[in-house]
């Protein structure tokens, strides 16, 4: 047996091995829990980084669960899948990468951060749970799975969200994140209900090749953006971010990060691979790029005036959704229409999904920067922080490094990435860069604050005797850090490598269809 | 290249930049040689310079809290943050309004505008 076969069934079923015996685990002491944690983490990042090696040559991974054979997609006698069904292709596999890492990193963190507070069980099996929906989002095929593992990492992140439960906030923020995303839920699943009903299939591949574009197709790609929009957090339905965000615990907020890229993931995917007929060239573009402007203007305009860190953070992430939905957005314009991809679409795409990688690496690392101040000074609030450069030199210069990158400043990642997305969006119109742009200069208004504010000025009487995090915690931060300073010295070789084998991957819809149909 | 990026419009080189803080690195550094050395440590020649006053002990006491920063931002901005903070009520009840008419308006826009 190859066991690099079997690399997508590993990719789900070590999280959720880990989930199942965390409470054995965590009954052998500080020790064995701690090493069983990270051990299953790195066994995560490894199944990703091998699954990124396999795909990024062209491959799509094919794993069928509960054949005869893995790689049996069509049953004898069968015209369409029915079983479970991972298919990876380049874009799949780059947001797995982004997942991994993240999940590792906030792992590496949370190993001294949750080491104050109780309740290790539960946070283990439920970082797990959340690591293994996240993953199986983007590892799936199958729609009816998708909804599956929305609503493992949904759940999951409902009882991490609501973790300290001595806290009314996290309980509030908790109740309001499951409200709304219980609708989200059933309103996805009468979607893919309807779409089973009427092509008698849930397999996105199948589904794709028998797509038809009337007006039931019309009402259903509607409800998956909406809902897929949701769980990314897209301006005006992105109201349970912030709160979720600053008061799940900080390790947490780094892999929720790459849960809410694993939904916007599923968004481009039903928008290029299930619905292009529709998405492409027409309103459904516009929607994302409105959606996108909104985002990313809105969030920020709310992050400026905010001073809780965290959440301030929270409302930066909308805006940075923002970001990749214009990209996504300005893609799907230029779709099927060869001149225009060439133009400025392939640029907009490869642009997008930089963002998304970029985003996961130096949005993370801001949150272990937040919670590491919270873990030093025992508060989130900007207002009662100050002159901490001095005692945390660490923190301190890993928050310049994510701060400057999310800011766009040259020569970081999200200069480069921005950059993409301002001259393709240009292509379409000058007012879309324009309004990426002042966003990203109230990034830079915003963050500026939050580095004078925590960092810089005179010591304050209360933390004289603060000292740096421990060193799990900033092994958890320097994994991001160098994400974050790879991206920003090697953008030509991700690029190449990554994003644009991504973006061809997205355009290729006959490519995806024909891994699982065997090109009938 | 691996440290440069193309865009279909223009390059990007990481190593011509890098260069050129490198290069205003060393001239920083030129000029700090050029202020004296000759000072006295641990005397009135080293301490803060607060407007002339003394400088309190506690920094919470000289210290511009962060909700003040962009004051006159947020003050010419508050008709808008005023709408702002109206959408971000808090009520869940909204939270799911929202989302159930940005579903119903995209499904209206998906089906009224055509491809």
């Amino acid at each position: 047996m190859n066991l690099s076969d079997h690399l997508p069934a590993f990719l789900v079923m070590i999280p959720l091995l880990g989930a199942f015996l965390t409470p054995l685990a965590a009954s052998f002491g500080k020790t064995v829990r701690s090493v069983f944690f990270v051990l299953f983490m790195s066994l995560i990042l490894l199944t990703g980084i091998s699954i990124c090696a396999s795909t990024f040559g062209g491959n799509i991974l094919v794993y069928v669960m509960g054949a005869e054979n893995f790689s049996l997609t069509l049953p004898s006698g069968m015209s369409y899948p029915v079983r479970i069904l991972f298919e990876i292709d380049a874009a799949g596999a780059l947001m797995i990468l982004c997942v991994a890492i993240a999940a590792f990193a906030g792992a590496l963190f949370s190993v001294a951060y949750m080491d104050r507070f109780s309740g290790w069980k539960r946070f283990m099996a439920l970082y797990f749970l959340l690591s293994a929906g996240a993953l199986g989002m983007c590892a799936t095929g199958d729609l009816f799975n998708f909804f599956v593992f929305v609503e493992v990492s949904s759940i999951a992140s409902f009882g991490l969200v609501a973790f300290w439960r001595d806290k009314p906030e996290a309980i509030e923020a908790g109740f309001k994140y499951m409200l709304v995303s219980q609708i989200a839920a059933m309103l996805l699943l009468i979607a893919i209900g309807t779409l089973y009903g009427k092509y008698n299939a849930v397999n996105m591949g199948a589904l794709s090749s028998m797509m038809r574009y009337g007006t039931l197709e019309r009402i259903v790609l509607a409800i998956l953006i909406s809902v897929l929009a949701f769980k990314c957090g897209a301006f005006p339905i992105h109201t349970w971010m912030p709160d979720a965000y600053a008061e799940t615990p900080s390790g947490v907020t780094c892999l929720l990060v790459t849960v809410s890229q694993a939904s916007f993931y599923g968004l481009i995917r039903v928008c290029f691979s299930l619905f292009p007929g529709i998405a492409g060239g027409g309103m459904v573009a516009w929607i994302l790029i409105v959606l996108g402007c909104m985002s990313m203007f809105f969030g920020v305009l709310m992050a400026v005036v905010q001073h809780e860190i965290k959440r301030l953070m929270g409302y930066h992430s909308i805006s940075q959704v923002g970001y990749m939905l214009l990209a996504m957005g300005v893609g799907l314009l230029a779709l099927g229409n060869g001149e225009k991809m060439a133009e400025y679409g392939l640029t907009a795409m490869k642009g997008g999904l930089f963002h998304v990688m970029n985003y996961s690496f130096y949005k993370a690392l801001l949150f272990l920067c937040a919670g590491a101040l919270y873990y030093a000074t025992g508060t989130r609030d900007l207002d009662k922080m100050g002159g901490l450069a001095r005692n945390m030199p660490w923190t301190a210069g890993m928050f310049v490094i994510a701060a400057s990158a999310i800011s766009g400043l040259p020569p970081f990642n999200g200069f480069m990435s921005k950059w993409m997305i301002y001259e393709s969006s240009f292509a379409v119109h000058p007012i879309l860069p324009a309004v990426a742009m002042i966003t990203s200069v109230l990034t830079l208004a915003s963050f500026a604050k939050v580095f004078q504010a925590a960092f810089l000025g005179p010591a304050k009487a209360d933390f004289v005797a603060v000292r740096e995090v421990p060193a799990f915690m900033l092994a958890g931060m320097a994994v991001l850090t160098v994400m974050t300073l790879l991206l920003t010295l090697f953008p030509g070789w991700f690029t190449g490598n990554l994003f644009e084998k991504a973006a061809e991957a997205l355009l290729n819809q006959r490519g995806y269809i024909d891994a699982v149909l065997g090109g009938m | 290249m691996w440290t440069q990026l193309d865009s279909g419009f223009g390059y990007w080189n990481v190593f011509v930049w890098l260069l050129f803080f490198v290069a205003l690195s060393c001239f920083a550094v030129w000029i700090r040689s050029l202020g004296r050395t000759d000072y006295k440590r641990n005397t009135d020649q080293d301490e803060i310079y607060w407007s002339g006053n003394e400088v309190p002990d506690d920094g919470a006491e000289i210290s511009v809290p962060a909700s003040s920063s962009y004051w006159g931002f947020r003050v010419a901005m508050e008709p808008l943050y005023a709408l702002l903070n109206r959408f971000h009520s808090g009520s869940a009840s909204d939270y799911a309004g929202y989302f159930i008419v940005t579903t119903a308006l995209a499904g209206l826009l998906i089906l009224l505008g055509g491809e």
